[in-house]
């Protein structure tokens, strides 16, 4: 029984309406989220904020005590604010990633899950769909806060477009690429949390908990090897320092990651593939539990 | 397929004609947690019939819907819908159907017409028909003037009424409602059912819950009740209200200690051919198929034996007599579990007896 019912979600077999392709699904439902997330502006705004609050507020007093150990891992031509955007970024993306599950939750609560259960979209498209609305949001926030680095840089008269993203057009498009695969870890993660609790208070709370000291325990505020030796450990493990290392390496035009020394490839490189490997092998991992906790939510959608 | 929605109702089951639009069979649903909610469920529902499905709550009407539109898959058993086994083919049962939750589900950020919108393409509605079937159901929900306003800020039944719609608007051969008119006021209720009947007319099988009896009574040409996971007779409501085996007189009396002395003398109306009595706080419950003739004798007995009688009312049966008889409750109790089986049975075998 189990069999059949994976088979229908995971696509093997056509699930949707007669004569429209899973890419037209895939659009019916990212215009729906889409359009419910341009209804809470607020939601959007303030899961910005935070970031936005953070970048102006550690640039100022980080900034003005952490240009030298910046110095000694990145180099000295290296402003702490271009330093720090990476780790908003990556914020931001957290922020946005990490309530993911709420609106799944909602839906669930709202009936409107197993209304879409019940119709012919296809179901891998139905989450697609949602999960592209937050690719959305998460490359919008990101532009904002590249937008906003230099604006703070120009601030300081520190700007000369040559020294913030070093790797120009294309590096851009690198950030916002890493930022959502970053973002993916946490989608997952986020829907994994809603549906085992099924409940939005706890959803949002333990996004909540968690998204602060991960920030910290991590490469996002200052280079590793100025913090203590637990942090340098427990950063292996944690998904940013792998988001902000791969995004750091694209704004600096450098290898920045210390945790793993890899040497296979040509300088920014060295960081830039094993950081997007580790996200993605954590997206795989993640991902496969979040896809058969779904697989199991709609097959039984009840109580 | 796809053009198929675009023709009227009425084409779209007369290819069908004859065909069973459900048939379930010996269908079993065990939750994980070892609840077993639907015991051996066997239905048959033809094409165009408006059946309906009755039972007390925890019975196993919601069960046995959402495995029907396939939400829940059956432990055992197969179920067809529209022709499509619903394990086998369940998109072609997913299309096939319209489905409207016993919880109302609206999307509440999005407005009426939005979500309206949004179920148009998820049964891929042709564009050119969405506009006016959109405008034709929110006129019909009443919902026109405030179509472009966020569904939370809806009453619970302008809620309803825009679920109901978007459970029409791809026009399915076969609806399935669970409850659909909990929460309505009465007059919305009624304006409800016509437009169910006028559905149903054009061809639209129609599958209800509901705990209504008189819901069933105006609008199901039958009706299936079921009790612990099992279906305890399906039949037409005439034929259910004839088994229950006549008329009914409700018998008043001023005081409890009259009420023996009052089963006594019409038992001993001869007249009265075998009639069921059933003592109550306050008075009895007579059913028996010759009431009517019966009153005169009735009056006269009371008369000589000196019994003083408040209250005497003959009337027909209802489905709500079907179902206490059936079920040994009111349709709207609260807990079904509590009651033992022996009871059911016994109440189950007196109308065979009846029969």
């Amino acid at each position: 029984m189990s069999n059949a019912d994976d088979r229908q979600l995971s696509g093997a077999k056509p699930a949707r309406a007669p004569g429209r392709s899973f890419f037209a699904d895939v659009r019916i439902s990212l215009r729906r989220w889409l359009r419910k997330t341009s209804r809470n502006p607020f939601v959007t705004f303030f899961s910005l904020i935070q970031p936005v609050i953070f970048f102006v507020l550690m640039a100022e007093v980080f900034g003005a005590i952490a240009d030298g150990s910046v110095a000694g891992a990145v180099g000295s031509d290296v402003h702490y604010i271009t330093f720090l955007a990476p780790a908003i970024i990556i914020q931001s993306a957290l922020a946005a990633a990490a309530v993911s599950g709420i609106g799944l939750v909602d839906d669930m609560e709202t009936g409107m899950f197993a209304k879409t259960l019940v119709s012919p979209m296809d179901r891998g498209a139905m989450f697609l769909g949602k999960a592209l609305s937050e690719v959305v949001r998460i490359t919008v926030q990101t532009l904002i806060i590249l937008v906003l680095g230099y604006l703070l840089l120009l601030g300081k008269g520190e700007a000369t477009g040559t020294n913030y993203v070093e790797t120009g057009i294309g590096g851009i498009v690198g950030i916002v690429l890493i930022a959502v695969v970053f973002g993916g870890v946490f989608m997952a993660y986020s829907n994994i949390v809603a549906l085992l609790t099924r409940d939005r208070e706890a959803t949002i709370m333990i996004a909540n908990l968690l998204t602060f000291p991960l920030l910290f325990v991590s490469s996002a505020f200052l280079p590793l090897d100025v913090l203590p030796g637990w942090i340098q450990t427990a950063a292996v493990y944690n998904p940013i320092t792998y988001g902000v290392d791969g995004i750091r390496a694209l704004m600096l035009g450098e290898d920045v990651m210390t945790i793993l020394d890899v040497t296979a490839f040509s300088g920014l490189w060295n960081s830039v593939v094993p950081a997007v490997g580790v996200l993605l092998a954590f997206n795989v991992v993640l991902g496969a539990v979040a896809i058969h906790l779904l697989n199991r939510a709609s097959r039984a959608e009840v109580q | 397929m796809a053009q198929q929605s675009a023709e009227p109702i009425a084409q779209q089951t007369e290819t069908k004609q004859g065909a069973t639009a459900i048939v379930a069979d010996n269908v079993h649903v065990t939750y994980a947690d070892g609840t077993e909610a639907v015991t051996g469920v066997d239905l048959t529902v033809r094409d165009g019939e408006f059946f309906g499905f009755l039972g007390p709550n925890g019975a196993g009407k919601t069960t046995t819907i959402k495995a029907l539109v396939t939400l829940l898959h059956p432990t055992a058993g197969r179920i067809r819908v529209h022709g499509h086994d619903t394990q086998n083919d369940p998109q072609a049962v997913r299309e096939s159907v319209g489905y409207m939750a016993q919880e109302t589900s609206v999307d509440e950020e999005l407005t009426a017409r939005e979500n309206l919108q949004f179920v148009c393409e998820l049964y891929g509605v042709p564009p050119e028909a969405r506009e006016e079937r959109i405008e034709n159901l929110l006129e019909l929900g009443g919902l026109t003037a405030v179509a472009d306003k966020r569904a939370e800020t809806y009453s619970g039944g302008m809620k309803k009424r825009l679920d109901a719609a978007t459970a029409l608007i791809h026009r399915p051969p076969v609806l399935f409602l669970d409850e659909p008119t909990t929460g309505l006021d009465p007059q919305a209720r009624i304006e409800f059912w016509e437009y169910l009947r006028s559905l149903n007319d054009c061809g639209t099988t129609i599958f209800l819950t509901t705990q209504y009896l008189e819901e069933v009574d105006r609008l199901c040409d039958r009706l299936g009740i079921i009790q612990d996971g099992e279906i305890l007779t399906t039949a037409t409501p005439e034929a259910l209200k004839k088994a229950v085996g006549g008329d009914i007189l409700e018998l008043t009396v001023p005081d409890d200690g009259q009420i023996n002395r009052a089963a006594e003398a019409v038992r001993e109306v001869e007249t009265l051919r075998e009639p069921t009595i059933e003592q109550q706080s306050g008075g009895l419950t007579v059913t028996a198929e010759n009431i009517r003739d019966s009153v005169n004798d009735l009056f006269l007995t009371f008369h000589e034996r000196g019994l003083t009688i408040t209250g005497f009312d003959v009337r027909s049966p209802t489905l709500d007599d079907v179902f206490v008889q059936l079920t040994g409750q009111r349709p709207d109790a609260e807990e079904s579990d509590t009651d033992e089986p022996g009871k059911t049975n016994q109440r189950v075998d007196t109308l065979e007896a009846a029969q």
